[in-house]
């Protein structure tokens, strides 16, 4: 049997102090039991108002209503998302680097043999295609590539190609994409990061 | 609708302030009243102790592939009600990168329940790269209930994320080469499952 | 701990105003709702816990022999009170689906309203011997002494320390079941 990992007692204690929420009428129900009980001492009723709990409650700021707004018309404004053309390319491998969580020079390689210009995007490069650091090197034969570094991480990213043609690494694993209909890769700098 | 979003806007001048801490980004790439209802739901992730990065990035990302305004606030917004579930699901101790990791998941279809199993199987380690994996899996048309038990019984066996990810090339090109990605995916994890069990001690 | 002191409510409580116990209230409430609800594993039962161990405490309050520590002395009153249900109530059996046998089943599907990873922890809880939950849970909850849990239960100090550390290895268990191929 293979060793157990310690009992991450830590992360359970954490765990087991969140709160645990009671009935709103706890109080009032403890309260209503012991009034009705016999006073320790009898020496003239004075009423006191019980403290009243303050319910936190986010205010409806109108920054969320015109979100609020915006998405009920995006919803209804939504067409369907243009089809993810994906074209089938040849796998070339993409290297893995574990190691730990500096930032990481990765290489990325895509065979294009047609393309004109291809970059790398992503969230470690605010997505921008024309990102200098990202423009990737025709090597000949179809093979483009660009080595960066990245931060330790989960990165999400894409491939470029003449400004219009979106592709995922085929390598890499793929990150879904429902939002924007363009096919996306994951990769995973560092090794297990936490 | 824009003429519905305007009446807002001006109150929202208020909180130009507030969102002055945000990405400069942002305000160069959206248009402003894109920017500003973007800012606010990062705000509102913000002050929720969510990781608000991944918010800034889908809103860029959604500037780069060309989405309209409507199309990045939607998204900006379901991307952080996401990030809010799977923090939930992963435990609120859970890093930035197993939170983003766990909306995408959640986003490939991947059930909450599930998220939360694969925290418990694999215990102190990071849940990152399964989560990427799995997502990758389902991608690939791995029926999401097969791929979930497979990668939540490789993180009980204690497989290390090379492992891992040469488990994910490795169903990739079988899928490539015309196999079933259903069968692929439980064959090579199984070899993974048995070789990592049958070599005594964990690989660390 | 508390920042102000017990002793002044306690005093009033004693001289008539019923309506002050709700401070005391107030105070504990929170915090040893968390105790009862880890240790019975369900609301229902720890806000009942609960609410027994407030009423029993004003009832005898007269006998509480240092006002300035209510709370831990309200805290003995729960931890028996939470043995008395516990023992009562017939357990509900938490179903513990053993997760897949094979590769290929499909996942059991339930929705999830609290954080389904500390439904895990709570599951595992579940499954403790109620002694080694109680000194579990004083331990690692309430973050007390050994000799402080000896004189909240009555147990001896090693036997404590033992059921601390059976706990611990049955929990380990539980959080990290190993698949067997």
């Amino acid at each position: 049997m293979p060793e157990n990992d310690e009992l991450n007692l830590e992360q359970i204690s954490r765990e087991l102090r969140e709160p645990v929420a009671l009935d709103a009428s706890f109080d009032a129900r403890v309260m209503a039991g012991v009034r009705g009980l016999p006073r320790h001492v009898r020496r003239g009723v004075w009423s006191r108002l019980t403290t009243p709990r303050t319910v936190k409650v986010r205010p409806l700021s109108w920054a969320a209503l015109a979100a609020a707004l915006v998405f009920v018309a995006g919803v209804a404004a939504l067409a369907a998302y243009p089809s993810a053309g994906e074209v089938s390319r040849r796998p070339v491998v993409a290297l893995f680097q574990p190691t730990p969580r500096a930032p990481q020079r990765v290489q990325f390689v895509i065979v294009a043999p047609s393309a004109r210009k291809v970059a790398v995007v992503g969230d470690f490069n605010g997505w921008d295609p024309e990102h200098a650091a990202y423009q990737a090197l025709h090597r000949g034969g179809g093979v483009w590539s660009v080595t960066a570094q990245l931060p330790a991480g989960h990165h999400r990213y894409s491939f470029v190609v003449d400004d219009s043609v979106w592709m995922a690494d085929p390598t890499a694993p793929r990150a879904i994409d429902k939002d924007y209909g363009l096919p996306n890769s994951a990769i995973v700098v560092g090794g297990s990061t936490q | 609708m824009r003429g519905a979003t305007s009446g807002a806007l001006v109150l929202l001048a208020a909180f130009a302030t507030r969102l002055a801490g945000q990405d400069p980004r942002l305000a160069a790439r959206l248009d402003p009243q894109t920017n500003v209802v973007v800012g606010a739901i990062i705000d509102s992730a913000r002050t929720a102790k969510l990781p608000t990065a991944p918010l800034t990035d889908k809103a860029l990302e959604g500037w780069a592939k060309g989405g309209d305004g409507t199309k990045i606030i939607l998204a900006v917004r379901q991307l952080s009600v996401r990030l809010a579930h799977a923090r939930t699901m992963l435990g609120t101790t859970s890093s930035a990168d197993e939170i983003k990791a766990g909306a995408g998941a959640l986003d490939a279809g991947v059930s909450a329940r599930d998220l939360a199993r694969l925290r418990t199987a694999a215990g102190k380690r990071s849940v990152t790269l399964p989560l990427a994996v799995l997502t990758d899996l389902v991608g690939r048309d791995v029926p999401v209930a097969t791929a979930t038990n497979l990668v939540v019984s490789l993180a009980r066996s204690h497989v290390v994320d090379s492992d891992l990810t040469l488990f994910q090339r490795n169903v990739r090109l079988d899928i490539e080469r015309g196999a079933d990605p259903s069968t692929a995916a439980s064959t090579r994890a199984r070899g993974l499952i048995l070789r990592t069990n049958t070599s005594g001690n964990p690989i660390r | 701990m508390e920042s102000s002191s017990d002793a002044p409510i306690v005093t009033r409580v004693l001289r008539g105003d019923v309506e002050a116990y709700a401070d005391l209230v107030g105070r504990y409430r929170d915090r040893y709702a968390r105790y009862a609800f880890h240790m019975l594993g369900n609301r229902e039962d720890a806000e009942e816990a609960l609410q027994d161990a407030f009423t029993r405490a004003y009832r005898s309050l007269a006998r509480c022999e240092d006002p300035d520590r209510f709370g831990a002395w309200l805290f003995r009153i729960l931890v028996n009170r939470c043995r008395t249900v516990g023992a009562r109530r017939a357990r509900r059996s938490r179903t513990f689906v053993a997760d897949e046998a094979a590769l290929l089943d499909a996942s059991e599907e339930h929705p999830a309203e609290r954080s389904a990873w500390s439904e895990e922890i709570e599951r595992a809880l579940a499954r403790l011997r109620p002694e080694q939950r109680e000194a579990f849970l004083l331990k690692y909850l309430e973050e007390l002494g050994y000799d402080e849990m000896s004189r909240l239960t009555g147990a001896g100090v090693s036997a404590l320390k033992m059921r601390v550390m059976r706990a611990c290895e049955r929990l380990r268990e539980l959080l990290s079941e190993v698949y067997s191929a």
